[in-house]
């Protein structure tokens, strides 16, 4: 355990630890673009010179620890040397910002500010490079902003594997570019880069131009995509930035998706899936119940629904894996006797998609499998015993296969042909519109929050279930 | 020939590069004392005390260097000889790889002895084309006579060797660089720590040299420490080996005993400057090692010692001669075109700077120079310095101050009247 | 690529194990060597058959001057134009072979004879002005010895 000294404080540090792991973990900031703590040391940015007494600067991204050592972060040799770097740094960089998705989140914008606020001292042309460049079908790339940090290649070598990356050529002329012929596209965490990017030299295709992040606000929620359940954050139109003209939809839309750094569940990645969350959440939505096709009022719904279940005598239930943890247990305990329940599998893995790999992607496509079954047990439904009521909570069950002559409660959240094949039909809401916690493929609970208010038609399935558990109206 | 010779020591002549005429000179003869009666401990013992100097750039002792390697550490090691001779001026690597490359060969074996090094490498600039087919030669009749491959002359030491070419790339030459290049990579340099004699080749051990000093240990294993340390100074021990080219009559590769006099070396043993003309300045080791005038060197003794004093170093050896009356803003345009074509590219201040510097300069050099462009040039030098992963971004920085420091003027002159003092002129050719 | 792998299994031998990223430059070398140039399939080849990633061939060849991905002219005249040579006259030499090819460094002549290009320092200082033909060196360069020379260039 070395002693060392950061700005005079005395530390103890452990011996395998480098300058700027001390000296972050005791609130000593050193500004760094290449350092990344789940990445390999490569050391080129040169933006965490510091300066050790008798020996000089240097950089503490790649320093060993050493006992005794007299660390200063920000002496005046050390200012001069990041105001310079910075200099470096822009001498041929577009400064575009007013054009760039990255404007506001930027550390290159942030750390002008802070430790630069200069102009150029050129007044030579900049070197030009391509922008918008096809890295694959979800990111571009401008190389006149790259900063050359090569967090994005170490990441394709280091983490997702797919080797995708590499730098052309050398010098100011050095460039980002992927495999040819074969793009970024194949490798399903591509686009993890664009978030570790310290500049706005990747962009997402998606979210191109869409919005200003200052416009946004991140909302902590899970992503249902696989039974790894990363946490995520979704971020969506603040409340006092709200459109009132141009298209109103984009108030209600997910804007994009971010991973919530999490070293018990995600670290700090998700796959691409997770950041298309909108293209499942933002489906045509049911907001009416109906009965046999027929819209109706929600009362009349619950009570026909009450009817059905208080009527028959082998009911059986197929519950979500898609349900909240809060929502499953409200179901055993309100419906869990009413009931002889399956779970049922909402999604299966769709044609071309990874099933599973040693990083985070898991074969079970749906985020809360294991709470379901730890309460419902791991039988698959099964209609044997005289089944005369399935009440269907959620999508992803074939209708075929439930019998014939048994009626039928449905509870889903899109519009789709079953809902009007159903004696009753009740919306329910999404997870992007409600609190809830699931339980991944590793017991490890996650919470998601609401970012939007659900339809007045629309129904809670903890509410609903609450309701369906109650007394019938009109029945003794 | 200026003082004793330890490496240039016979007439070249057809043959005199083969294995039967290094034999008749001895050759082999240091592996097989090495082999026979000394241990791995004692051979590292000898080179240390012998105070023998890096030769590629930097002057480190080469015992220090092996010193860090532990012998029996349980994991292999590595030796390679840095052939890569890419810094502008030197051509000397060159001449031992034509004309000495059993030299070469019969010092890698030894310190590959010293070091507990089975497979040793020469990495060879790629457009080399006789220095590689010489060396190459020379592995293949090392090979034939049992010099190389296992038990060599009967003892219980093995050792392989690969000559590897390099395909174009200054910064190959420094030694992280040319290992990653060797790995069958891009030559990007790598930070230290971890010192290469730690984690090197493939992460194992491993020992770089530059071709003339290898060669040096055969002698000192042949006639000691104290013979060595003899000649030269004491600071600097033994001979170097130098490139002289620009404007001097006899250009070419001189072996010279450190201590020597500067100006007796050029006026003497190089004939001169052609036309009679005075020295204006000389590149004393390679462009990156800083200019020093007629008059810094005119009592200077050529020595490791004496041009640190003089604010610069004897570097790689490639001493560049330039005459009264050359354009020092050419001259250092043309050297940071070099630098900015070379940088790898890695680092912030040397993938910009190095371009930096060179757009200044071509525009000084158009008639567009403004008045703050000197202050800018000192500015980018200065923040190169010591702050990259290599030595490539620090000596495109020292060979700009090197010259802005002593030739400061001609730089306004060429600002302020918007033509060069002398015509943007760099050639002073012999009469031939 | 294919004929030249019995080639490349010897190439391998000489090489402790472990080794096979580092035959990449000598492998590119000598496809070169083989075809003129570095083709598209020959890195993929390559990559396969010395089991490291495509990337790391494609960043060797943009990275080393001496490699190149496109057909050039049957002579490469490559002159060095760096301190020494410019100091012994490398402009007017080079200023010379222009006007008798009539390109530019960078440049390859209609008939497909001739490629200029222009070069950092080769170690010939000594013997400056020169240039590279192909691959060998030609030294101590004056306007008539390079008229002789270009003259045996077919
Ligand atoms: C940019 C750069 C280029 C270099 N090129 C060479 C070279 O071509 N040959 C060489 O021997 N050393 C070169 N060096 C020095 C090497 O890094 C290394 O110090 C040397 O090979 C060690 O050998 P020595 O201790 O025997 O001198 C270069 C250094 C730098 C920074
Ligand atoms: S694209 Fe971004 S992450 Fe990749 S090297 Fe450039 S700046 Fe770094
Ligand atoms: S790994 Fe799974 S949970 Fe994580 S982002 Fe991808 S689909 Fe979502
Ligand atoms: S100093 Fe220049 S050449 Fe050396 S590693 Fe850095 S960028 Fe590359
Ligand atoms: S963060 Fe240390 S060099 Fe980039
Ligand atoms: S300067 Fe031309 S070969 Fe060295």
């Amino acid at each position: 355990m070395p002693e060392i000294f950061i700005n005079g404080q005395a530390i103890e540090a452990r011996d395998d630890q480098t300058v700027m792991e001390v000296a972050r973990e005791h609130g000593h900031f050193i500004p760094y673009f290449c350092w990344h703590p789940q990445l390999s040391v490569v050391g080129n940015c040169r933006m965490c010179l510091v300066e050790v007494e008798g020996r000089g600067l240097d950089i503490a991204c790649n320093m060993p620890v050493a006992k005794g050592m007299q660390v200063f972060t920000n002496s005046e040799e050390v200012q001069a040397h990041r105001k310079a770097i910075l200099q470096f740094i822009t001498l041929n960089h577009p400064v575009d910002c007013g054009i760039c998705d990255k404007a506001g989140e930027c550390v290159l914008q942030d750390y002008h500010y802070e430790y630069s606020g200069q102009r150029s001292l050129s007044h030579d042309e900049k070197v030009r490079s391509t922008k918008f460049y096809n890295l694959s079908n979800r990111i571009l790339l401008d190389n006149e902003r790259c900063i050359l940090c090569l967090r994005c290649t170490r990441f394709t070598h280091e983490v997702s594997k797919s080797m995708a990356l590499g730098v052309e050529r050398r010098g100011d002329v050095s460039n980002i570019r992927p495999v040819e012929d074969r793009p970024l596209s194949e490798d399903p965490y591509s686009d993890n880069i664009i978030d570790i990017c310290p500049v706005g030299a990747l962009l997402s295709r998606q979210f191109l131009h869409k919005s200003r992040v200052w416009f946004l606000q991140p909302t902590p929620s899970v992503c249902p995509g696989c039974a790894r359940g990363c946490t995520v954050q979704i971020w969506h139109r603040k409340p006092e930035w709200k459109l009132k003209a141009l298209d109103q939809r984009q108030n209600e839309n997910i804007a994009r998706v971010t991973p919530l750094d999490n070293p018990a569940v995600n670290g700090p990645w998700i796959c691409n899936k997770g950041r298309d969350l909108a293209q499942m959440f933002e489906r045509v939505r049911a907001d009416e119940p109906m009965l046999k096709g027929r819209p109706v009022t929600v009362p009349a719904a619950l009570d026909e629904a009450r009817r059905l279940i208080g009527a028959a005598r082998h009911p059986v239930a197929l519950v979500s894996n898609w349900g909240s943890n809060e929502e499953l247990e409200t179901f055993k305990d309100k419906l869990g006797e009413v009931f002889h329940c399956f779970v049922k599998q909402d999604w299966q893995r769709q044609p071309g998609e990874r099933i599973e790999d040693d990083l985070l992607i898991r074969g079970d496509k749906n985020p809360n499998t294991t709470r379901a079954r730890e309460l419902f047990g791991h039988a698959e439904p099964d209609f044997k015993d005289g089944t005369d009521l399935v009440l269907v909570w959620g999508e992803g069950f074939d209708f075929a296969r439930l019998p014939p002559r048994a009626g039928i409660i449905f509870l889903n959240s899109y519009l789709q042909p079953e809902n009007g094949h159903a004696d009753v039909f009740l919306p329910v809401s999404i997870q992007t519109e409600r609190h809830g916690h699931y339980t991944n493929f590793e017991g490890t609970i996650s919470a998601f929050e609401p970012c939007f208010e659900k339809k007045p038609g629309v129904l809670h399935a903890e509410d609903l279930i609450k309701a369906l558990a109650a007394p019938a109206r009109g029945h003794p | 020939m200026p003082g004793r010779q330890l490496i240039m020591t016979f007439p070249v002549t057809a043959t005199s590069h083969a294995l039967p005429e290094y034999r008749a000179r001895g050759g082999y003869g240091a592996l097989a004392k090495a082999l026979g009666q000394m241990k791995p401990q004692d051979v590292v013992k000898e080179i240390t005390a012998s105070g023998l100097q890096g030769r590629g750039g930097a002057a480190f002792a080469v015992g220090r260097k092996w010193q860090v390697v532990q012998y029996d550490d349980g994991q292999p090691h590595y030796l390679i000889a840095n052939a890569d001779e890419g810094e502008p001026g030197t051509f000397k690597d060159r001449w031992i790889l034509e004309n000495n490359p059993h030299m070469l060969l019969e010092s890698m074996l030894i310190a590959s002895y010293a070091l507990n090094v089975r497979n040793c490498f020469v990495y060879i600039r790629g457009e080399f084309d006789l220095p590689y087919r010489r060396l190459a030669e020379a592995v293949e009749e090392a090979y034939a006579a049992g010099l190389f491959g296992r038990n060599i002359l009967g003892s219980d030491f093995s050792c392989d060797i690969v000559v590897y070419r390099g395909a174009g790339a200054y910064v190959a030459g420094e030694a992280s660089g040319l290992i990653s290049s060797l790995e069958g990579k891009k030559g990007y340099p790598r930070n230290r720590p971890p010192r290469l004699t730690v984690k090197g080749l493939y992460q194992r051990p491993t020992v770089v040299n530059n071709v003339e000093s290898l060669s040096n240990i055969a002698w000192i294993i042949n006639h000691g420490a104290d013979a060595f340390k003899a000649v030269g100074t004491p600071k600097s021990p033994g001979t170097r080996l130098f490139s002289v080219s620009g404007h001097i009559n006899r250009p070419g590769v001189y072996e010279v005993e450190l201590g020597y006099p500067w100006m007796k070396f050029l006026d003497e043993d190089c004939g001169g400057i052609p036309h009679g003309r005075g020295i204006k300045c000389v590149v004393p080791g390679g462009v990156s090692s800083k200019v020093l005038t007629g008059a810094d060197i005119a009592n200077l003794k050529i020595s490791h010692e004496e041009l640190w004093d003089a604010g610069s170093t004897l570097g790689s050896g490639g001493m560049i001669v330039i005459a009264e009356g050359t354009c020092m803003v050419a001259l250092l345009q043309v050297l940071m075109r070099f630098y900015h074509h070379e940088s790898c590219g890695q680092c912030t201040p040397c993938r910009h700077g190095t371009g930096w510097l060179h757009r200044i300069l071509d525009r000084i050099v158009a008639g567009d120079g403004r008045a703050d462009d000197i202050e800018r040039l000192y500015y980018i030098s200065k923040f190169n310095d010591g702050t990259t992963i290599c030595g490539l971004g620090d000596a495109a920085g020292y060979a700009c101050s090197g010259i802005l420091d002593k030739f400061r003027d001609e730089f306004e002159y060429c600002i302020e009247h918007k033509r060069s003092k002398f015509g943007g002129n760099l050639e002073c050719l012999r009469s031939s | 690529m294919k004929h030249l792998v019995p080639e490349f299994e010897k190439l391998r031998e000489r090489f402790p194990a472990g080794f096979e990223s580092s035959l990449a430059l000598p492998c590119l070398r000598r496809i070169q060597e083989d075809r003129g140039y570095v083709a598209d399939s020959d890195i993929e080849e390559l990559a396969v058959f010395l089991g490291v990633p495509q990337i790391q061939i494609e960043e060797v060849l943009s990275f080393y001057t001496q490699f190149r991905r496109k057909p050039i002219g049957r002579w490469h005249l490559q002159f060095c134009h760096n301190v020494s040579c410019s100091m012994n006259g490398a402009e007017n030499v080079l200023a010379h072979v222009e006007r008798r090819l009539g390109i530019k460094p960078g440049q390859t002549t209609p008939d497909g004879r001739y490629t200029l290009s222009t070069v950092e320092c080769l170690g010939s200082c000594g013997t400056a002005p020169m240039m590279m033909v192909n691959d060998g060196y030609h030294e101590n360069l004056t306007l008539a010895k390079l008229d002789e020379l270009l003259q045996g260039l077919k």
